[in-house]
C-alpha cells in the first residue's frame, strides 16, 4: 500500500524543497507539500543534511532558553500586583 | 486602574505562573538580568493597568508576550536615537538568502563525515547567543520567539500583530543572517580553512 502511496506524491527539485525547509523544520508545513518534501528527502542527501544542519542549529538556539525562577522577581511582582 | 479584589486574585492566579516564561523570554531578548527584570515588572504593570481589556483569559500568555515584545521594542527605538541600533531590514539580498551549511558542506564526503555538523558543534553557546544579539531587533525577535520559545508562526503573528508572511520573512531573514555571522566567527576561529566566498 505505502509504494502506491508513494506514486501519488509529487516530484519536487531540490530548489523547491530549500524553499520549505524552515517550514518544516518550523513544524509548519502541512498536506501534500510536507509529503512532497518528505519524499525528496528519502532520496536526496544533500538536501536531507541540509534538513539535519537547520534541525541542530535550532536545537542549539533552543538550549539558549536559559533563566527563570527569579526569587527577587518574584516577591517585587507580588508587591506590584498589591498596589493595583 | 484599580483593580477589585477579585480581579487582582484572577491577575495573580493567570500571571503567577508565567512568570518564569516571561523572565526567560525577557532575557532572551535583552540579555542582562537586570534589565529582564524591569521589562517583566513593567509588562505586569502595563497587564494590571489594561486587565480589563483582555477578553479570552486562555490567551494570557500571548498577551503578556505582545505587551513584553511591544516594550522591548520601545525601548530599541528610543536607544536608536541616540545610538546606532539596527531596527529592521539593513541587510542586502545576499545576507538573506546565505546558507552556513552551502558554504561549508562537501558533497563529496557525504557518506563520511558531515563537516558543517561538527562546526556548529564546536561552537559556544556564547558564540551563538553573540550572533542572535547582533540582529536587527525586529529579526531578533522573530528567531527567539520562534527557535528559542519554540511558539508556532500564528502565535507570533498575533504576538508581534504582523501578517504570516512577515514571520516567515522574518524567521528567514534572521536565520540567514545569524547564520552569516556564524560563518564569519567560524573563519575567525580558523575553523574553516576554505574560503570559499567573501
Amino acid at each position: 500500500m505505502k509504494t502506491n502511496d508513494r506514486k501519488t506524491v509529487e516530484t519536487i527539485s531540490c530548489e523547491q524543497a530549500i524553499k520549505l525547509v524552515f517550514n518544516y523544520i518550523d513544524d509548519e508545513l502541512r498536506g501534500k507539500r510536507r509529503g512532497e518534501l518528505e519524499h525528496h528527502l528519502e532520496t536526496c542527501r544533500h538536501c536531507f543534511d541540509r534538513v539535519e544542519f537547520e534541525k541542530l542549529l535550532k536545537s542549539r538556539l533552543r538550549q539558549l532558553k536559559v533563566g527563570g525562577n527569579s526569587k527577587n522577581l518574584r516577591s517585587r511582582i507580588d508587591a506590584l500586583l498589591g498596589q493595583f | 486602574m484599580q483593580l477589585t479584589y477579585h480581579q487582582r486574585e484572577e491577575l495573580k492566579h493567570l500571571v503567577l505562573p508565567l512568570l518564569d516564561d516571561l523572565e526567560r523570554f525577557a532575557l532572551s531578548l535583552c540579555r542582562r538580568e537586570d534589565t529582564a527584570e524591569e521589562l517583566v515588572a513593567a509588562t505586569i504593570a502595563s497587564a494590571c493597568e489594561s486587565f480589563n481589556r483582555l477578553r479570552d483569559t486562555s490567551k494570557i500568555k500571548q498577551w503578556l508576550f505582545r505587551i513584553l515584545s511591544n516594550k522591548f521594542l520601545t525601548q530599541c527605538r528610543e536607544q536608536s536615537r541616540y545610538k546606532e541600533v539596527a531596527l529592521t531590514d539593513a541587510t542586502n539580498d545576499t545576507d538573506s538568502h546565505f546558507s552556513f551549511f552551502e558554504e561549508v558542506s562537501q558533497p563529496f564526503l557525504l557518506w563520511y563525515g558531515n563537516p558543517e555538523r561538527e562546526l556548529i558543534s564546536h561552537l559556544l553557546d556564547e558564540d551563538i547567543r553573540n550572533a542572535l544579539d547582533s540582529l536587527p531587533i525586529d529579526f531578533r525577535v522573530a528567531v527567539v520567539l520562534c527557535d528559542v520559545e519554540g511558539l508556532p508562526y500564528d502565535e507570533i503573528a498575533g504576538i508581534l500583530d504582523i501578517p504570516l508572511g512577515t514571520v516567515r520573512s522574518r524567521i528567514a531573514r534572521g536565520r540567514s543572517l545569524l547564520q552569516k555571522r556564524l560563518w564569519h566567527h567560524a573563519k575567525d576561529l580558523g575553523l574553516i580553512k576554505t574560503k570559499r566566498r567573501q
